[in-house]
This record gives structure tokens, C-alpha cells and sequence, in this order.
């Protein structure tokens, strides 16, 4: 799904504008210092906009990096 | 604007030395995504500033307000909602919605808003305020089914209607109008119960983004268009004059014209705000004036200044108005109800805003009309907006006099029975200075505008003066027309602006303000901001008739040239 990609990755870089393009991908709350609860619910917000969708608030515990963002969504989206 | 567009314009670099906007949003809320969306908006609208957002403390905006430092600030943006009047009307504390607490509900709102209006009249003296009223629904704490409006909930908005009618009257604070607000975002789709919960952030991003908008724009404080020249056949009123007579013509509800009755009644209004209204119409010129005669019409002609009727071009009838009135084709509206017409203009004035009058499109022409209200709107009405008119009709025999080289002749100006007045109020009562220096263009020494903020902090400073210089003739008064703002050391007067209506050319003002200015601060030299501007021909001409040369940034005059190469004043000087 490169499209999913590309959109999550516009959505973490502006999020986390410091974040390398090239780190994006491995990017987790322990990688990442700025991630902190007011990014965590801005990126939330983002996410819920960029893909017309509401994120379960049970499964906000386990949305911590990129990559369980993104396999989430494909589950979201299928 | 969506979340993710908002963060990334908020984060396009900015040059190193872009100029710092510092605003303070005030919320009892979480700003978060507020603060973000205004960030973003406030870009979109200062491109070359540095964009910096400070918030203040969860759940105790009136206390941010009175702990608020506003020096420094360039703006002040406040979003209320009903849970900042009294806790019990959010949905974030509990145990608070008995019959009882309804009741004692609108004794304590009535208090929190004593608090807020004097907090925010105390930040207005200091710096700009824009205040958002509550736009979230209150909650169904009532007893009363929702449909119905229940007494106590009328009490509330009785309060909240006072509150915002006494602080309306303060120059500094600008009330989002609640109205406006709800066109562009349903009430019913603003509330996020899920992120109010989760993080205190009340609002749907929508409406968020609507909300920051609404602010950013009433931050920027844009100068309002200065004049709308119409067509009359088909715009003004229904039917062409020339094939229908001076009879023929109508705006009426018998008639289905009504739509241009409507128009007529807005321009009348427009120009009672100081608006100028002018005609530019192919047309024959005295069936016109018989026409303007009609006692039904509702624009009168007294309202309207110049005529310009005839078969030439309508960019030629526009260029004529514009020298007329002496203002620039990017402060006039032009309107016609043909597009061709319309283009023809707009073509040769690529500036000016040309729309169409599409009279079969009744809900088009009543969005004409808000669009103009949204272009002409103003804060407050001047007297200088009342006698606007007046003085550019009273001037045509001054501009008939005046030579090829621009100035009229010393027995012309002796006979003009001048009399005109300084007054050196470092905070006069109205804000005309401030809006002279913000929106003149011709004689200005340098282009630069001034922030609310600027404004304040210059005339702060004990060294800083204020000139502001009002005009009367035989011909009529022309109000408040010229501003000086500068500092003052030892013997030396260093000018930061220099303002004058293009209403006052050629009377000699200039050089009596000067002179003015040297013999009160007894004065040796004067140093002037100047920066040459695409528009400033007319301060740059007069700096070149005093030094002899084209001015250059950094100029200097001494009071003994200037004496020496003043032409002869022969204003009465009152109050002297």
C-alpha cells in the first residue's frame, strides 16, 4: 500500500518536523523524544483527519510507533 | 484548512531576521489544535513574520487574563465558552446539574463576566483583543426540553449580550460576530465530546480551523476600500434609461426590480459610513440628472460624487473618478452588470475589484452585498467619514485653480480663509492618527505601517511626539488630515512618519506642519525616515522643492533652509 505510506509519512513529518525523513519509519515514543502526550494526541487528530477515521480509544495504548500506527490502519482501511 | 496542512504552513522557515508577531491566545480550554490552526492562519496572512503563539493556564482563563503582561504582545486572542463562566456548564466536572445549581448558575456567570470585561479593558489599553463569545452549545443541564428556550438559559444569554454590547463600545477589542461564525460552521458540528473528554480540547477540527481563521483575520486589522463606482442601467435600477425614459426605470416590488432597490438602499448606506460612491455609466448626462431628480430614488444624488456620464470608455470614466477622489485603483470597487464592462476595467486597473451585478440572481446579488459589507466594513465611524464627501466636492474649485505645476496661486490660497490647527495629544481620543499613518500612500514618508502594539510602545517613549493637524476653508472643513510621529532630542526632531490626506494637496500644510513642528520642540534639524515609495511622488517632489535635490534616505533639513525656501503660509493658525 504505497499510498497509505506516503500519506502516514506526511503525517508523522508534520507532526514530528524534526524527525529525519529517513527515521520516520523506525520512529516510536522511545526513539523519539518529542513524542510526548500532546504529540501523541495531535498525531491522533491528524491521523483521524488525513483518513477520514476514528481511532478506537482501546487501541491508543498500542499506537506507540510508526510501524503499529501503520498496521492499524491497514486493518482500519481494509 | 485540515490539521496536517495547518502544522506544516505553521513550520515553512521563515528568514532569520523575519519580524516576530507575538500573540497570547486565552482559553480555558486546551489550545492545542486552536493554537495550531491560528498559527497557521495568522502564516497565511503576515507570510514574512515569525509567527509566536503563548497560551495560558488550563481551566482559569480569567485568570490568565489579569496575570497577563501585554507589553510586548502584538495581539491578544480570546476563544470563551460557557464552561470558562462557571464549571457546571461543561461536561468535564461533575456533580453539578441539580435543579438548584440551575439557578445559582447565572449569579456566578454574572460575576466571571464582571471579571473577564474588566481583565480585557485592562489588556485593550496595551494591545489589540480579539474575543471569540462561547460557540459551543451549553450542555443539557436544563430542565426544560432543549427546543424550548427555559428562563434561566434566556438569563444567561441576556448576560452574555450585555457583556459583549459594553465591550463593543472599547476602540481596542473586536467581537467575532457569533452569526458570522455560525454561516460558515453549523453550530450542531462543532462540539467533540470524544476529545474534550480525552484532552480537554472542546472543538471538531473544522470548526477549530474556522475559529483560528476568524481570529487571525480580525488580528490583521485590514484597511476597509475607500470608494465603489456603479453603473446605473441594469445596476442601479432596472431598464435602460435611454430606451425606457426617466420614468421608465424602477426598482420596485411591482415591477420584480426590488433587487435594485436593495442595491440603491446599501450604496445610500455605504456613503452615510463615509464611503465614496461615483457613477460610471454610457449614458446620456441629462437624462441622467433627471433621473438622479426622482424623489423615490433611494441613492440621492448629494450622495454620489463624481458623475462621470458619457459614450467614452468606462476605464477612462474610472480613471477620471479616481483622480477625482485621489485614491488608488486598489481601494475601489467597480460594478457593472455587464461582464464585458467589468473586464474592460479590471484589464486597465488590474488592482481594482470589478463584479458583476447579475440582477436575474437575486441570491448572487445578496451575496454582492455582504461581500462589499465584508469590503467597506469599518470599527467606528469618524467624523473625518462624514464630511469625506463634502470636502473632495468643495475642492474642485482649489484643484481648478491650480497651475501646470500642481499648486494653486498665492491669492487663491489667501482668499481660501484657512484656518487649520495642531494639536500634540500623545493619546488622542479617537484613532484617526493611527488610521491616517495605516492607510495613506501618496504624501507618506516612508510607507511603513504601524501595529497597535508599535503604535503604543513609540508614543511610550517620554522623547516620542504626536502632531495631528485638522484643515478648514471657505470651502468646508476637511477634518483631520495630517499626522507627524517622531522623537525629539536636544535640538534635533527625528520624524518617524509623516502623513497627509490626499484631500489636503496643494494647500501648503505640509510646510506649515513643519514649520510648526521646528518652532515647538525649538528645533535646529529635522531627520527623516525616508524610504521612496512606488506611490510617494508627492512627499518625494516635496522634499525635492525644500533640499533642491531628490531626497535620500536619512535626509536632513535645517530649520534656517527650510525657512529660507517655504513658500508663504497663509493659514490662520487656531488655538495659537
Amino acid at each position: 500500500m504505497p499510498e497509505l505510506h506516503d500519506r502516514l509519512t506526511r503525517c508523522f513529518a508534520s507532526v514530528f518536523p524534526a524527525l529525519p525523513p529517513d527515521q520516520i519509519h523506525a520512529a516510536s515514543v522511545e526513539s523519539v523524544p518529542a513524542w510526548d502526550s500532546l504529540a501523541a494526541v495531535t498525531l491522533i487528530a491528524v491521523l483521524e483527519q488525513e483518513f477520514n477515521t476514528q481511532i478506537d480509544l482501546m487501541e491508543l495504548p498500542e499506537l506507540t510507533s510508526y510501524q503499529a500506527v501503520r498496521e492499524y490502519l491497514q486493518r482500519q482501511i481494509k | 484548512m485540515n490539521l496536517i496542512e495547518a502544522l506544516e504552513i505553521s513550520r515553512k522557515p521563515v528568514a532569520q531576521d523575519a519580524k516576530l508577531l507575538r500573540i497570547f491566545l486565552a482559553c480555558g480550554f486546551t489550545p492545542l489544535h486552536l493554537q495550531n490552526f491560528l498559527s497557521a492562519h495568522l502564516r497565511q496572512l503576515f507570510p514574512e513574520n515569525r509567527i509566536e503563539i503563548k497560551t495560558g493556564l488550563f481551566g482559569d482563563l480569567a485568570g490568565s487574563l489579569e496575570r497577563l503582561d501585554a507589553k510586548g504582545l502584538d495581539g491578544l486572542a480570546v476563544a470563551l465558552e460557557w464552561p470558562d463562566l462557571d464549571s457546571r456548564l461543561g461536561i468535564r466536572e461533575l456533580g453539578g446539574w441539580q435543579v438548584s445549581d440551575v439557578h445559582e448558575i447565572a449569579t456566578s456567570v454574572d460575576l466571571q463576566l464582571s471579571r473577564l470585561q474588566r481583565a480585557l479593558k485592562t489588556a485593550a489599553r496595551s494591545v489589540p483583543v480579539v474575543l471569540s463569545l462561547p460557540t459551543i452549545p451549553l450542555p443539557p443541564l436544563f430542565y426544560t426540553p432543549p427546543i424550548i428556550n427555559s428562563a434561566e438559559k434566556t438569563k444567561l444569554l441576556l448576560a452574555l449580550a450585555k457583556f459583549a454590547a459594553d465591550l463593543s463600545k472599547e476602540s481596542g477589542i473586536r467581537i467575532l460576530d457569533s452569526q458570522a461564525i455560525d454561516c460558515v460552521s453549523p453550530p450542531a458540528a462543532r462540539f467533540d465530546i470524544k476529545s474534550e473528554i480525552l484532552s480537554g480540547f472542546p472543538y471538531k477540527l473544522p470548526h477549530a480551523s474556522t475559529l483560528a481563521q476568524s481570529m487571525a483575520s480580525l488580528l490583521q486589522a485590514r484597511s476597509p476600500k475607500k470608494g465603489l463606482i456603479t453603473d446605473l442601467d441594469d445596476t442601479l435600477w432596472s431598464g435602460i434609461l435611454g430606451e425606457v425614459g426617466v420614468e421608465g426605470v424602477n426598482w420596485s416590488l411591482e415591477h420584480h426590480s426590488h433587487i435594485h432597490g436593495l442595491y440603491q438602499q446599501f450604496l445610500s448606506s455605504l456613503a452615510s459610513a463615509g464611503v465614496l460612491v461615483g457613477v460610471a455609466s454610457k449614458n446620456d448626462a441629462a437624462l441622467v440628472q433627471q433621473a438622479f431628480d426622482r424623489k423615490d430614488l433611494l441613492l440621492k444624488k448629494d450622495k454620489v460624487f463624481p458623475f462621470e456620464v458619457h459614450w467614452h470608455r468606462k476605464s477612462d470614466s474610472v480613471q477620471r473618478i479616481l483622480k477625482s477622489w485621489n485614491i488608488g485603483p486598489e481601494a475601489v470597487v467597480f460594478i457593472d452588470d455587464s461582464p464585458m464592462e467589468a473586464a474592460e476595467v479590471k484589464a486597465a486597473f488590474p488592482t481594482m475589484d470589478c463584479l458583476v451585478f447579475k440582477k436575474d440572481d437575486y441570491q448572487a446579488v445578496w451575496d454582492l452585498l455582504a461581500n462589499l459589507r465584508a469590503s467597506f466594513g469599518k470599527t467606528a465611524i469618524s467624523q473625518e467619514d462624514a464630511i469625506r464627501l463634502e470636502s473632495l466636492r468643495s475642492a474642485a474649485p482649489l484643484f481648478d485653480a491650480l497651475g501646470q505645476d500642481g499648486n494653486a496661486s498665492d491669492e487663491f490660497l489667501k482668499r481660501a480663509d484657512a484656518f487649520v490647527s495642531f494639536d500634540f495629544t500623545k493619546r488622542p481620543k479617537d484613532g484617526r492618527a493611527f488610521e491616517l499613518v495605516n492607510k495613506t500612500n501618496q504624501f507618506n514618508l516612508n510607507g511603513k505601517r504601524f501595529s497597535e502594539s508599535e503604535w503604543n510602545k513609540f508614543l511610550a517613549d517620554p522623547a516620542s511626539f504626536l502632531v495631528t493637524v485638522t484643515y478648514q476653508d471657505k470651502y468646508g472643513p476637511l477634518g483631520k488630515i495630517a499626522v507627524v510621529l517622531g522623537k525629539v532630542n536636544e535640538k534635533k526632531l527625528y520624524v518617524a512618519a509623516w502623513v497627509m490626506s490626499c484631500r489636503a494637496f496643494s494647500r501648503r500644510i505640509e510646510h506649515h506642519s513643519l514649520k510648526q513642528i521646528f518652532e515647538k520642540f525649538d528645533a535646529d534639524e529635522a531627520v527623516f525616515d525616508f524610504q521612496p515609495t512606488d506611490r510617494n511622488t508627492p512627499t518625494q517632489d516635496f522634499f525635492l522643492e525644500l533640499a533642491g535635490e531628490p531626497p535620500q534616505p536619512g535626509l536632513k533639513i535645517s530649520r534656517a533652509a527650510f525657512l529660507k525656501k517655504a513658500p508663504p503660509l497663509f493659514h490662520h493658525v487656531e488655538g495659537s
